[in-house]
């Protein structure tokens, strides 16, 4: 017998699996640098064609190649904020989320230019799990997808939680100026934070090459979604956003199956009624944060 | 530097007379047997003002909610959207597909006002009250969301097909195309001229005032006994609505409407323009907005010269450097080419 809905939990359960590993990073930027970084989509894309040059230009394996890929997302996402937003972090958030618009553009349309725009698969070689009497399949893809995420999400909660370091980041992010009279240094915690929310946008975007495929496009694309789940987590929380990122997924995965078929591309769009809907309800999300004027 | 400000400044006759002018001299051509015949090779010079007096439209609106109230609107195509199929869909006669009700043209410009605004009244009165940037994040979500659904719902909009047979009064008045594209961009420019005296005096007035208190500190705003919601709230439907008056002059122009014009890069370079010229200073920002309307023609133009290069690719590197200017006008220049740096808070 054919269990109902449990392929399409699987598939939102993937779908959420990637946000969350994107919403990580950058509800951390949101609640350290406090600035809405719209280029971090493009910090997805980035991680996607790194991939791409590690798995096949270079021949490493597909698992392997997910260290380089975190690495130099990781630095070169420091060394962009080091260059485009360090200088701003006195004038609010506004300047910073023009800045951020900007930079994404570049880079967006900086990878349009030297990459071609069909859309590029990281071969992962995996078989498929059916089971066909009860109605649903998984493939190896997915599972190496949950396994990531559940790591990322692990490391992430150990490191927040057990390291000195972790506890001064959520220090910072509860009261900056009380974290630096404490002896916190702030730069260098936010240094940190970029290098961590890059390499963790860069391990989303490649495991979207793994998993569906990139262009140039990928990471603007999940980007609405990324900022959905962090908000609906709570903007700034961790924890909030894998949590949001799930309850998006599964979401959209279940909008789109009930969707009559000629309104099947509005499964994104059910995400963004969710994002307004949550805003207008208990803008503070899941974790209650603080957001008013 | 005399700036364009002190330029407008000197002239013995404001803005408002010359617009309103403009829009005689453009109405006395179309309703009376007078007729003029630009040369042909002007169809594509006036058609590019066109579109730029309609970004015009859109700038001043937005000028008046981020440039003098500080809000962050990230979605403003939406309100241009929401204004055009408004007109377009009211007004049409049997478009092939999609909702025509063959509603006179003017039905269709009070229609595209209210649904914009409506909208405006909608998202600000939820919005407005929260951290700034989250409205951003609000306008920029229900703009993607209003393009996905004019793209899906075929038989109500037309879709990717387009809705078409939108009426076009000052073509079936003008005659030929050269006329009609060049008393449109008359009448356009009038119009523009007036919308700018209209909302130049709103922000020279103590309403102003209040507004850039508002951007400059909300807090002390509302101590001194100011509603500052209220004032917020006005302010982004103002906005929403004039970019609903651009949304159907568009559609009345064009004579269709398909979601592929209303695409996010729309407010990209309204606001990039704004941004460029000067935020709160509703004159630089029209010729921001010209600044980058007019390059984007350059490197149309370029592209023609050097067909070794694709469109795709000049449009790329188009983009890079719309997104470059941005970044550099923010960190070295945030108070735009004219803007006034104290006004807006942005000196250190």
């Amino acid at each position: 017998m054919a269990l109902p809905f449990v392929q399409e939990l699987i598939f939102g359960v993937v779908t959420g699996s990637y946000i969350a590993i994107g919403a990580i990073g950058f509800t951390m930027v949101y609640g350290l640098v406090n600035m809405i970084n719209f280029a971090h989509g493009e910090y997805m894309t980035v991680g996607a064609y790194l991939g791409f040059v590690a798995a096949e230009s270079l021949g490493l394996p597909v698992t392997l190649a997910l260290v380089p890929v975190m690495l130099v997302s990781g630095f070169a996402g420091w060394a962009l904020a080091w260059l485009v937003f360090e200088p701003l972090s006195d004038t609010g958030p506004i300047p910073l989320l023009l800045t951020s618009i900007g930079l994404g553009l570049v880079l967006r349309n900086g990878i349009r230019l030297v990459a071609s725009p069909e859309k590029r698969y990281v071969d992962l070689n995996a078989t498929t799990f059916r089971f066909d009497d009860l109605g649903f399949f998984v493939t190896g893809q997915h599972l190496l997808l949950f396994a990531v995420t559940a790591v990322a999400v692990v490391g992430v909660h150990l490191f927040l939680t057990r390291t000195t370091m972790g506890k001064a980041m959520r220090a910072m992010s509860d009261n900056e100026a009380l974290a630096k009279v404490t002896g916190i240094r702030t730069r260098r915690m936010r240094a940190i934070v970029w290098i961590l929310a890059s390499a963790f946008a860069g391990l989303a975007g490649y495991m979207l090459a793994i998993g569906q495929g990139a262009t140039p496009h990928t990471g603007f694309s999940q980007l609405l979604l990324v900022i959905t789940a962090a908000i609906l987590g709570g903007a700034g929380s961790v924890y909030g956003a894998v949590v949001g990122a799930y309850v998006l997924g599964i979401t959209v995965s279940l909008a789109i199956a009930l969707l009559p078929s000629w309104a099947s591309e509005l499964g994104t769009t059910m995400a963004f009624v969710v994002l307004v809907l949550v805003l207008l309800v208990r803008p503070g999300g899941i974790t209650g944060e603080e957001v008013s004027a | 530097m005399a700036t364009a400000e002190d330029i407008r400044e000197r002239l013995p006759i404001g803005s408002g007379t010359i617009g309103g002018l403009l829009v005689a001299v453009s109405l006395v051509f179309l309703l009376t047997p007078l007729f003029v015949q630009p040369p042909g090779w002007t169809l594509t010079f006036f058609e590019d003002i066109i579109l730029f007096l309609l970004f015009g439209f859109l700038v001043v609106g937005l000028n008046l909610q981020f440039g003098h109230t500080g809000l962050v609107n990230f979605g403003h195509v939406a309100f241009f959207a929401v204004g055009g199929y408004t007109a377009a869909m009211l007004t049409a006669n049997d478009p092939l597909v999609g909702v025509g009700l063959g509603f006179p043209w003017p039905v269709g410009l009070i229609g595209a006002v209210v649904a914009a605004a409506a909208l405006g009244a909608l998202i600000g009165a939820s919005t407005l009250r929260l951290r700034g940037d989250f409205l951003a994040i609000v306008t920029l979500a229900i703009a993607e969301i209003l393009h996905d659904l004019l793209g899906s719902f075929q038989g109500i909009t037309g879709g990717d097909v387009s809705l078409q047979n939108v009426p076009r009064p000052i073509a079936d008045l003008a005659g030929t195309a050269g006329a009609s594209a060049m008393l449109t961009t008359v009448l356009f420019a009038g119009l523009l001229l007036v919308t700018y005296a209209v909302f130049h005096r709103l922000s020279e007035s103590p309403y102003g005032r209040v507004l850039r208190a508002i951007r400059a500190d909300e807090r002390v705003t509302q101590t001194l006994g100011k509603n500052v919601f209220g004032y917020k709230f006005w302010a982004f439907v103002y906005g929403a609505a004039i970019a609903g008056v651009a949304g159907a002059l568009y559609a009345f122009n064009l004579g269709s409407v398909s979601p592929g014009f209303f695409t996010i890069s729309v407010t990209v370079t309204v606001w990039v323009g704004m941004l460029v010229g000067g935020p709160g200073n509703d004159w630089a920002a029209i010729i921001g907005v010209g600044i980058i309307v007019g390059f984007r023609l350059a490197t149309r133009f370029l592209n023609e010269q050097v067909p070794a290069i694709s469109a795709d690719q000049f449009a790329s590197v188009r983009l890079m450097l719309v997104g470059l200017l941005l970044i550099l006008i923010i960190r070295y220049r945030p108070q735009g080419l004219w803007g006034d740096a104290g006004k807006l808070g942005v000196d250190q």
